[in-house]
Order: C-alpha cells, then sequence, then structure tokens
C-alpha cells in the first residue's frame, strides 16, 4: 500500500512543520500539532468505514451525498462564521468544519458517476456535466472562496477530459472561459484584484499585500541546499510570516530542510499521483477512474499552487498545502479520498485473484 | 466499451505525465530559488543589505458627545535600529553612553533585553527608546557620538486629558503581553504594540486599532538606504465619538468630593449614557505611558479599589429605591390595588420576628402611592408577601435586576435576583417568608449594579423600554418593551414625584428642574450605611434617568438625592431639544 504509506508520510512531515510553524516547544506550536494529531485519529474512523463499504457503495450514495454537501454549503452561507471576510466556516460542537473540503469529495462522487451515466462525447451530455457540478462551485464562490472554487473547476475539467470529452469542446470551454477572464475581474473583492496584481508585479505594491510574498520568498530562498534545520527557520517564527501553519507552511518548510527537503516532499507527492493513476488504471469501474483523476487534479492543484505561491510564482490564493498544512476539514476530506482510492484499489486486485 | 476504457487510460497517462511534468518545473524553479539564489530578494538578505522596518498602527482618537476630546494621540518618537548594524559596530556601549548623558539612563545590558525581546531577524528594525519628545530626539540625535546608523521614527502615544475623571469609561492602553498576544493569533499583533487594556479602548479594541505600515528597503554595504522596496504607510484607526458629556461627569466628580461610589444617567429614550463615574478613580495616563511594578501594585491592591469600575462592577443592595417595582408588581398581580391600605405602626410581627419601619412612630393608614412617598417600610412588607417572592422575582427578572445589561463596557458584574431556586442551590434552605419580607424593601440577598438600578428607572420613566445601555451610539437603540399597564405605572410614578414634592428625596428637587425619584439607605455588614438615590427628571416627561450610590454616605435622602437632582438639572438644561421647547 504505497498509496496509503506516502500519504501517511506527508502527514507525518506535516506535523513536524505546523509543530516548528507554531514556535516549537512549549509554543502554540505544540497545540497545533498536537490538535491536527488528533484529526488525523478522526480522520482514521471514516478511513475504514470506507474501507469496509467499497468504493460502489459510495458511488450509489452520490446523489445523496451531493445533495447533503450543497445543502451544508447554503447552511454556511446562511448561518456560518466568517473568517478574514469568507463566510466559510461551520461549528458543531468543538469542531469547526468547513464544507467546501467535503464538496471537493461529493463532487468528484457524483461528477464521475453522471459524466460515466452520460458521457460528454455529445454536446448535451457535456453541457449536462456542467450543470451538474455548477451549483457546488457557485456557491463556493459565494463565500467568497476564491481558491476553492478554482479547485472545484479545475476538477470538473479533468474530470471532462479524462471521461473523453473531445478536445473541440475543451478547447472551446477554455477559449470562453478566458474570454470570461474581463468579466470575472470586475466580481473579484479589491483584496483579491490586489493579490493578482501583486502576483504580476511584486516590487512595486503600494498598499503592502506583497510584503507577504516577499518574506515568504526570502524565507523559501534562505533554506539553501540543506536547510536551516528543524527549528532553526527565523522567518517563520514569532509571527514573522503570515499564518504560517497554514497558507504558508511550506515556507517554513523549505527554510529549514532546504533543496533537498523540498526535491523529498515533491518526490513523495510524484509517488502518490504514480500510485492513484495506476490504481485507476487497473480499476475496472470505469467511474473510479475518472473520480480517481479528479482527486489527483484537486491534490495536485492545491500542491503546485501552494508552493509556486511561496516561491512568489502564482499568486496567493489561500490554498492549504494537502496532507501538511494545518486544517482539520482539508485533512478529513483527503484521507477520505484516500480511503475511497485504496478500496478501489483493494477491490480490483480481488477481481484479478 | 473496452474501447473507451482504453481511451480513458491513455488519457490518463497523459495526464499522469502533466501532473509530473508540473512537479518537475517546481522542483527547477526551488532549484533556482534555494540553490543558485536568482530571487532579488533573497539575494538581499543574504547579503546583508535587506531591511524591514514596521510603523505601529496609529489608534483612532475619543470624543465626548460635544467633541471634546477624551483620549488622543501625542506624537512622540521612538529611536530605533538593526539588530545586524548593532552587532557588527558593537554599538550597544555607545548608545548606552549617549542615553545615560541625555537623562534616559539605560545599561548596555537594558539595551540588550529589549533588542532580544523584539527580534525576529537580524535585517529588521528594534524599538531602541521609545516615547521621546521632539526636544529629546532631536538633542539625542545631535549628539556627535550618536551613531548614525540609528533613526528616529515618528509614532503616537495616548494620552487622556480627562485623567480619573473619565478613566472608568475609558480604561487604558499598554503593552501587549505575552498571552495576548498568543491568544490574539494571526490577527496582526507585535510585540510592543499597544492594545486596550479596559474600558472603551478594549471594548472597541478593532475599531480603534488602525493598521500597521512596513517599509522593506535597500541599504549599501555601509547600511545607508538605497531605496524602498515596497511601503505601506500605517493607517488610523476609527475615532469614537460617546454619547458621554464630560461636562457632567465633571459636574459628578465635583459633587462627590471624597466620597467613595458611583453614578451614572440614562437619555430615556435612547439608553445613550450621559454621565459614568466611579470614586475613586485613578489617572489611566502614566499607565498608558507604563508603569512600574510597584505603581501597579499600588493600584492593583489599594483597599479602596480605585480601578474598580463601581457603575457596573459594584453590587450593592438597592434597599428602598427597589419599593417601586415591589409595588408595580403588586398592583400588576393584583395583590393590592390604588385604595388597598396597611397601617404602619412603627413594627410590623411576622412569623414570630419582629420587622420595623425606618419611621419608627410609624406612618400610619398608608397607600402604594403615599408608601412610596414616605418610603413606608411596613406597606411594603405586606405588599411584597402578597404579592410572593415568586412574582416580585419575575418582576425583578422583567425589569433586567441580577443581570447584566449589556453595556458597551468590560467587566460587568450581574448581582443577584435571588429567590427560591437561587437559595436551595446557594444554602441548600428553603426560602422562609421572612426572606420575602426582607425583599420587600430591597434588603436581604438582594444585590444589583448602580446601571441595573438606572435601566430599570429609565424603563419606569419612559414607559417600559428596558434599554441597551450604550457609550457609542447606534443608529437604531435597541431595547425590550415590557407590556406594563399603564394605571399602574401611572400611581407608581405619581408616588416617585411626591418623594421629591413633598417626601424623603425633597433634597433632589432644589435646582430648577422636577424631579422624580427614590431614596435608598443600604444596610451595610462592613460600616456605615450605603445612600442611594435614583430618579429622572423632568417629572411629567422624563428625558434623563440618574442613579447616584455613596458608600457609607448613610442617608440617601441628605447625600445622595442632591446629587442626582443637580445631575439631572444639569443634563435637562443642557439639553438642546429640551430649551428649545421652553
Amino acid at each position: 500500500m504505497l498509496l496509503f504509506l506516502s500519504a501517511f508520510a506527508l502527514i507525518a512531515i506535516g506535523l513536524v512543520v505546523i509543530y516548528s510553524a507554531g514556535g516549537g516547544p512549549g509554543t502554540r506550536g505544540s497545540m497545533f500539532a498536537a490538535k491536527q494529531f488528533v484529526w488525523t485519529g478522526i480522520s482514521m474512523i471514516p478511513f475504514f468505514i470506507i474501507l469496509g463499504k467499497g468504493f460502489s457503495k459510495l458511488m450509489e450514495w452520490s446523489y445523496m451525498i451531493y445533495f447533503i454537501s450543497l445543502t451544508l454549503l447554503v447552511v454556511v452561507l446562511v448561518s456560518g462564521a466568517s473568517v478574514k471576510g469568507a463566510q466559510s466556516w461551520l461549528s458543531i460542537g468543538p469542531f469547526h468544519l468547513q464544507p467546501s473540503e467535503i464538496g471537493k469529495i461529493s463532487l468528484a462522487l457524483v461528477l464521475s458517476r453522471h459524466l460515466c451515466r452520460y458521457p460528454p462525447n455529445t454536446l448535451s451530455g457535456f453541457l449536462g456535466g456542467l450543470a451538474v457540478a455548477a451549483p457546488a462551485a457557485f456557491l463556493v464562490l459565494l463565500q467568497p472562496d476564491l481558491g476553492s472554487t478554482l479547485v472545484y473547476c479545475f476538477m470538473v475539467f479533468i474530470a471532462l477530459i479524462t471521461s473523453g470529452t473531445p478536445w473541440r469542446y475543451t478547447g472551446t470551454l477554455i477559449a470562453c472561459s478566458l474570454g470570461m477572464l474581463p468579466i470575472a475581474w470586475n466580481f473579484l473583492k479589491g483584496y483579491q484584484k490586489l493579490r493578482l496584481m501583486v502576483f504580476l508585479n511584486p516590487a512595486v505594491d503600494p498598499l503592502g499585500a506583497g510584503y507577504n510574498v516577499i518574506q515568504s520568498r526570502i524565507a523559501v530562498g534562505s533554506g539553501g541546499f540543506l536547510g536551516k534545520g528543524f527549528l532553526q527557520g527565523l522567518q517563520s517564527k514569532l509571527h514573522f510570516l503570515p499564518e504560517p501553519h497554514t497558507d504558508f507552511i511550506f515556507s517554513v518548510f523549505a527554510e529549514e530542510f532546504g533543496f533537498l527537503g523540498t526535491v523529498f516532499l515533491l518526490a513523495i507527492f510524484g509517488l502518490l499521483f504514480c500510485r492513484m493513476i495506476s490504481i485507476a488504471i487497473k480499476a475496472k469501474d470505469q467511474r473510479a477512474k475518472v473520480f480517481i483523476s479528479m482527486v489527483a487534479g484537486w491534490i495536485w492543484f492545491q500542491t503546485v499552487e501552494s508552493i509556486g505561491m511561496s516561491m512568489g510564482i502564482l499568486p496567493v490564493t489561500g490554498l492549504p498545502l494537502p496532507f501538511v498544512s494545518y486544517g482539520g476539514s482539508s485533512l478529513l476530506a483527503i484521507i477520505i479520498a484516500i480511503g475511497l482510492i485504496s478500496s478501489v484499489g483493494l477491490s480490483s486486485v480481488k477481481m484479478y485473484e | 466499451m473496452v474501447d473507451i476504457r482504453r481511451s480513458i487510460d491513455k488519457r490518463l497517462r497523459i495526464w499522469l505525465l502533466f501532473m509530473l511534468a508540473g512537479l518537475l518545473a517546481l522542483v527547477v524553479a526551488l532549484w533556482f530559488f534555494q540553490v543558485v539564489r536568482t530571487d532579488r530578494y533573497v539575494r538581499l538578505a543574504s547579503e546583508n543589505r535587506l531591511r524591514m522596518l514596521r510603523f505601529p498602527p496609529i489608534r483612532g482618537e475619543i470624543f465626548d458627545r460635544n467633541g471634546v476630546p477624551l483620549a488622543l494621540n501625542l506624537k512622540t518618537f521612538n529611536i530605533m535600529g538593526y539588530p545586524l548594524d548593532i552587532k557588527k559596530y558593537d554599538l550597544l556601549p555607545i548608545i548606552s553612553d549617549v542615553l545615560t548623558k541625555h537623562g534616559i539612563p539605560s545599561s548596555p545590558e537594558d539595551l540588550s533585553s529589549r533588542i532580544e525581546k523584539q527580534y525576529w531577524a537580524p535585517y529588521r528594525a528594534v524599538i531602541i527608546v521609545q516615547n521621546l519628545t521632539l526636544t529629546q530626539m532631536t538633542a539625542i540625535l545631535s549628539d556627535p557620538v550618536f551613531p548614525r546608523l540609528l533613526f528616529p521614527i515618528q509614532v503616537t502615544c495616548r494620552t487622556y486629558p480627562a485623567g480619573s475623571i473619565a478613566s472608568h469609561i475609558l480604561g487604558y492602553v499598554a503593552e501587549i503581553s505575552r498571552e495576548e498576544l498568543v491568544s490574539r493569533g494571526d490577527s496582526g499583533y507585535k510585540g510592543g504594540d499597544f492594545i486596550g487594556k479596559n474600558g472603551i479602548e478594549k471594548q472597541y479594541e478593532d475599531l480603534l486599532r488602525g493598521k500597521s505600515g512596513e517599509e522593506i528597503l535597500e541599504v549599501d554595504a555601509r547600511g545607508r538606504k538605497i531605496r524602498s522596496l515596497t511601503e505601506k504607510v500605517p493607517e488610523k484607526g476609527k475615532d469614537l465619538h460617546l454619547t458621554v458629556d464630560l461636562g457632567a461627569q465633571r459636574l459628578v466628580e465635583t459633587l462627590f468630593g471624597d466620597f467613595r461610589g458611583a453614578a451614572v444617567a440614562m437619555d430615556v429614550e435612547t439608553g445613550e449614557i450621559r454621565v459614568l463615574f466611579s470614586a475613586p478613580g485613578y489617572d489611566n495616563n502614566p499607565l498608558a505611558w507604563g508603569v512600574s511594578g510597584t505603581e501597579w501594585a499600588h493600584l492593583i491592591y489599594d483597599e479602596s479599589k480605585p480601578m474598580m469600575n463601581r457603575a457596573i462592577s459594584g453590587v450593592y443592595p438597592p434597599a428602598s429605591t427597589f419599593k417601586p417595582l415591589v409595588g408595580l408588581a403588586a398592583l400588576s398581580e393584583k395583590a393590592i390595588t390604588r385604595n388597598t391600605s396597611f397601617f404602619c405602626g412603627g413594627t410590623f410581627r411576622f412569623g414570630g420576628r419582629v420587622f420595623k419601619c425606618w419611621q419608627k412612630y410609624g406612618h400610619g393608614n398608608e397607600r402604594i402611592v403615599s408608601a412610596i412617598k414616605d418610603s413606608c417600610d411596613i406597606f411594603f412588607y405586606q405588599a411584597g408577601l402578597k404579592t410572593g417572592i415568586d412574582n416580585l422575582v419575575k418582576w425583578g427578572n422583567l425589569f433586567g435586576v441580577g443581570k447584566v445589561t449589556g453595556i458597551d463596557l468590560p467587566g460587568e458584574s450581574t448581582g443577584n435576583i435571588a429567590g427560591k431556586d437561587w437559595k436551595m442551590e446557594k444554602f441548600h434552605e428553603k426560602w422562609y417568608q421572612g426572606d420575602t419580607v426582607n425583599y420587600s424593601i430591597g434588603q436581604g440577598y438582594l444585590l444589583v449594579t448602580p446601571i441595573q438600578m438606572l435601566r430599570m428607572y429609565a424603563a419606569l420613566a419612559n414607559g417600559g423600554k428596558l434599554f441597551l445601555p450604550r457609550l457609542v451610539s447606534v443608529n437604531q437603540p435597541q431595547y425590550t418593551q415590557l407590556d406594563l399597564n399603564g394605571y399602574n405605572l401611572n400611581l407608581v410614578r405619581n408616588g416617585l414625584i411626591d418623594v421629591v414634592k413633598r417626601g424623603t428625596g425633597m433634597k433632589a428637587g432644589e435646582f430648577g428642574v422636577s424631579v422624580a425619584g427614590k431614596t435608598g439607605t443600604a444596610q451595610n455588614p462592613h460600616g456605615l450605611d450605603h445612600a442611594l438615590f435614583v430618579g429622572y427628571a423632568p417629572d411629567k416627561e422624563p428625558r434623563y434617568a440618574a442613579a447616584v450610590i455613596i458608600e457609607a454616605g448613610e442617608h440617601g435622602s441628605s447625600v445622595a438625592a442632591p446629587i442626582v437632582g443637580e445631575l439631572l438639572a444639569y443634563l435637562v438644561t443642557h439639553d438642546e431639544t429640551y430649551s428649545k421647547q421652553n
């Protein structure tokens, strides 16, 4: 179970970096790391339930699951807690959940089922697929959580491609999206526009939004080949980097473990993707193939975006680095997704016997 | 079918290759960043040519309702330096000499530990000395031995022109503590920042705070600025205009003299607080500038508790000021009518005990209006017994007795409404009728804060609007409309008018404005009785309510009543709408 091992290697790295990012021993770093550890434990419950039930069982329930997620996304808009201008948190007792994270799984389930039932090789199938996915993406955009919306869109895009959309449709979709950009620009909030502008030119930034990016770049760069060593990063300590345990966790890691460490981390991600696609190819269930490609799209998009952002070569969107960043909901969602993929892997092994 | 699956597999392989290519691109980018170090900022940082500087946020200022300043920012200067330069040129002894020469004694060890506390990175500026006046700053800078690598920045320091008169309203700011830094998380506070520690400064911290500024600059090999790479100027927080009238506040302070206690006044139609005063007071100016441990201990352990805001945190028995509520409850629950009379012979025997009236010769036959006027204890003992403790507690609850009022200040006390359930839980003892007798005249287990009493009387004055008291006005004042019988309410209000016209509170009516209200003298187990008066004015068309408690003031009628009278007269005569009408 190389998939499982690489996922847990990433989570373990995450715990170490979260600890360091929070300031090391006797600070909130240990509290964050402990919380994340508890979340990992909690996430194992659904993980094993899913392994027991099997992928196809959940596939049967996919419409219901999707409906529940959409309801949660509406609830969070109406009564959720607002954090940093986005209404994306739902409090259930001591737990704070981000429905948009669970929404990613439900979207992957429902869309892979739908696209295999009604293949997008005709125009109506293609538009039907878009129509199924649209409400989820739209509700997340309303929060407004631009980063997650981009993840949703990217997942839909990958699903359409793998499920056999003719290239002329995808081409048109891309052209349309590009055409929409100037219109979308007007809908962006001031700070979002600023982030994008800062990305285009971080040095000239009258309002200081580039400040974080510059600090993050220095953190990554000062790591050098070998890194400064565990707990030795200066940039990340004492609020020097904004949110070092979530959005900018890679900067902390890169500073402390250097180029060697970052290549190692990326190699684990590479291994993870290879295993996912290999399970997808071995699977007989067409829906599983599309599902896995979507989950891979989700993890890949966030990984590239989060790492690119900390080097200042991609705009700041506030997406967590999968497995590594502090955050219960995001960890829970990803472990569930890994559980589903493992279940696909197990069932195809059984069939070959 | 097989065909479709094969086409999907082909696409999956392409997708995998694409993903791996993406990761590889990241590796290449990281190679450039971490090994070749092509990034400009990384290069500047590694060559020690990058400097970062933070400008603390500028706090919003606070004014009273007439625009009189209550909290202002004084322009002062901090002398800053970079740990990198200080270490490289061994500047600490020089700095210590210069500062000591200019009357700021600081040993190299002090400086070193101060720098240590603020240290983040060698190229991030730290404060060497703070809060210098312009003269101090120029004197130090023009000293020939002053190290050129240090530089001043302009900052602000909080000052409170009204000092102890308004310190319980405003609170004060001080340097953020380690615990606050941790609990505030990623909200942008840095060590050395100022944060509201009490009062309005604490309550409206998020509005007042403002935003910090930052500058990243490039310097040459000798530490001189070449250019600014990014710059963000600090932003000022929001100015606050309070509902408080400093003139009235000042008047109360004069009237109090050396008394301890509290005074509060409210606009009965909006819930806006006009006066909130607690004595003894403390000067909040030195707290904002930083006090030593011993000075702080003096304030905290002073047995007169000057830091305590008695207006919202002090709990007292309401004593006779509670009687109008008992009367209203008795009328509303139909335990009595306007014509029910009880005979007061100075004593009341009940359950084998003798309860006395304050007037030992007795009041004769009393009805509700005259009983309020005379503050007859015997009448209310019996009215309370007929109403029953549960109904009294119910009416107390309606008027917010024993509950926080929700005023926009931290540290409000709840008081205690008591009652059967409370006594059972607290003492595992049942409620006796005798307890009800004491309760009916506002004694016993009943405890209230001055702001609660004020709000209750304001609701009597305005026809049952129980306001959320505010120090910062809002467009839509919040209140709960109580369902009161107008006829019963008028009986109680007539009683309150008579108190000042010809009853126990005549001294409140000597200031040219018609006042209605009630005196109170609360038993104090620790010493002399507390004196209370709560009332409103003008008596027929109330505009303002006020409550005063004087600790160990002995008699509400002679000590507290005139203060309320003079305060209400001030408020009413300074009211624009009122003076236009008359």
